[in-house]
């Protein structure tokens, strides 16, 4: 019995010397880091926003977007930190846009990328492809951006949050419509459309019904099983839930949701194989 | 006087029995993940052994000061408990001051915990020997861990990336002009692997040739 008490108690001190120590140097390194942080974020925002003068934040779905302005009170742009899933874990960055939506840089802030591979979305070869692209391009791989082969999970992920934190703030702060995805205006009807897949074209079907996206099926692809059969059924259920190609792509097979998205959005574009019965009267 | 030669000779046996004679990597094979995992590039093997050393010393030190006040059934978890404290010390001074060093190093400070090199200097050498013996063992661990590390990401590095001095593009050399295609696999962890393995052949030919057993 005596023994025990005695074990116990010098585990006991042992362990409040241990929490008495690194309480002790917590409180003397959390600052330092805090107040890091701090600066280097403050550091991004006047290199991308040299005028800055005074910024406010605010959440929008659970993202942080830093509206930035000058001395006059005038929006010069944006900062947003956005979180998204990588290959291998949470990939965060900033993304700074112009007061026009414009991308003027990224700064990839923590990752868990493979190194040497996924890594790749540090790099300025890969990221000054979005710098100048905004709301009205296609950030789309294979369109005015192209995912990197051996990385494509890492680089797609990144163009596919990319792509949407631009909607997002066009949306909710520069007021912009909301355009190639805008299904209410979309004629009711049939319509098909493609994207480059993985592995060769992929075709899908999309049916519209008094403004509604009723329904989309793949009629042709050619991607690797094992990964696209997770995504195919999850992107098109996805799309018809909310009504918007502005999605979240994080299946596992993000490239080709990538593509799907892609094609419905071609389908919209294009003219119907088969008219609705609630077309606008002019067709026999 | 005879006396203090051979406490003298003790020491600098203590200090050069890690670096050579039992090195923690290329001899006794012991705490190989963070070898392995953050060698692939020089300057965060470096940081890694210097991390790892600051470590073993603080532990060394403090444990085997403590030796005659902890009963010998509960030492295994007051060795964790010291060595995890001054892991965690150097994690949040590192996140401070050297945030670069950090972030490459990632979850490898953290593991430093469970390095096998630290607990077993704790259980085979501190615990039964004086503080400046325990202290002079821990530098020469260190130092043996560090060069072992070292030489392994030099190699890595020059192989996997062809610089010296990265990843950091300000202070990164490249050795063989901008046109060159480093062995990537080497920069991978398959590539550290076969890296270990060939240094492992190489010095143990070396140490054979020198008669070190």
């Amino acid at each position: 019995m005596h023994n025990i008490i005695r074990l116990s108690s010098v585990l006991v001190l042992v362990a409040m010397l241990s929490a008495a120590l690194l309480t002790g140097l917590h409180n003397l390194t959390e600052p330092v880091i805090r107040e890091r942080e701090e600066r280097e974020y403050i550091e991004a925002l006047e290199k991308f926003f040299p005028d800055l003068d005074n910024f406010e934040s605010e959440t929008v779905d659970g993202e942080s977007f830093d509206l930035v302005y000058d001395q006059e009170g005038e929006l010069l742009g944006i900062m947003a930190t956005v979180s998204t899933q990588g290959y291998d874990g949470t990939i965060r960055y900033n993304l700074a846009v112009d007061d026009e939506g414009i991308i003027k840089g990224i700064i990839v802030t923590s990752h868990s990328e493979t190194p040497g591979i996924g890594d790749v979305i540090t790099t300025s070869d890969f990221q000054e492809q979005f710098i100048g692209k905004g709301y009205d391009d296609q950030i789309q791989d294979g369109e005015d951006v192209d995912a990197v082969s051996g990385a494509t999970e890492s680089t797609a992920a990144m163009i596919g949050s990319i792509r949407r934190t631009v909607v997002n703030i066009g949306e909710h702060f520069l007021g912009k419509e909301v355009a190639s995805s805008d299904i209410p205006s979309v004629e009711d009807g049939v319509y098909h459309g493609s994207a480059e897949g993985t592995r060769g074209t992929l075709t899908v079907e999309v049916e519209i019904s008094e403004g509604r996206l009723e329904r989309i099926e793949v009629i042709e692809q050619n991607e690797t099983d094992a990964y696209f059969v997770e995504s195919y059924p999850l992107i098109p259920e996805k799309i018809v839930e909310e009504q918007s190609l502005n999605v979240d792509t994080q299946t596992g097979a993000t490239l080709s949701a990538e593509r799907i998205i892609f094609a419905v959005e071609n389908a919209l574009k294009s003219t119907p194989v088969e008219e609705g019965s609630g077309g606008d009267g002019t067709v026999e | 006087m005879t006396e203090q030669l051979s406490d003298k000779s003790v020491y600098v046996q203590d200090l050069t029995r890690g670096i050579v004679r039992e090195n923690p990597v290329f001899k006794l094979l012991l705490g190989l993940c963070p070898v392995l995992g953050v060698t692939a590039f020089f300057i965060n093997g470096v940081g890694m052994g210097i991390a790892a050393t600051a470590v073993l010393v603080a532990s060394n030190v403090v444990i085997s000061s403590l030796k005659k006040f902890i009963p010998p059934q509960v030492r295994i978890p007051c060795f964790i408990v010291v060595i995890a404290t001054f892991v965690t010390v150097i994690d949040m001074v590192l996140e401070a001051f050297q945030p670069a060093l950090h972030e490459a190093l990632g979850i490898f400070v953290p593991l430093i915990v469970v390095n096998c090199v630290i607990l077993g200097r704790a259980e085979a050498f501190a615990g039964k020997q004086p503080v400046i013996r325990s202290l002079i063992d821990g530098i020469g661990v260190g130092i043996g861990f560090t060069l072992a590390l070292g030489i392994l990401a030099f190699v890595r590095e020059v192989a996997g990336h062809g610089t010296l001095m990265g990843p950091d593009p300000e202070s990164a050399v490249y050795l063989f002009g901008p046109g060159f295609e480093p062995m990537g696999l080497f920069a991978q962890p398959p590539g550290a692997f076969i890296a270990l393995g060939l240094l492992l052949g190489i010095f143990n030919v070396i140490f054979k040739k020198l008669n070190i057993k």
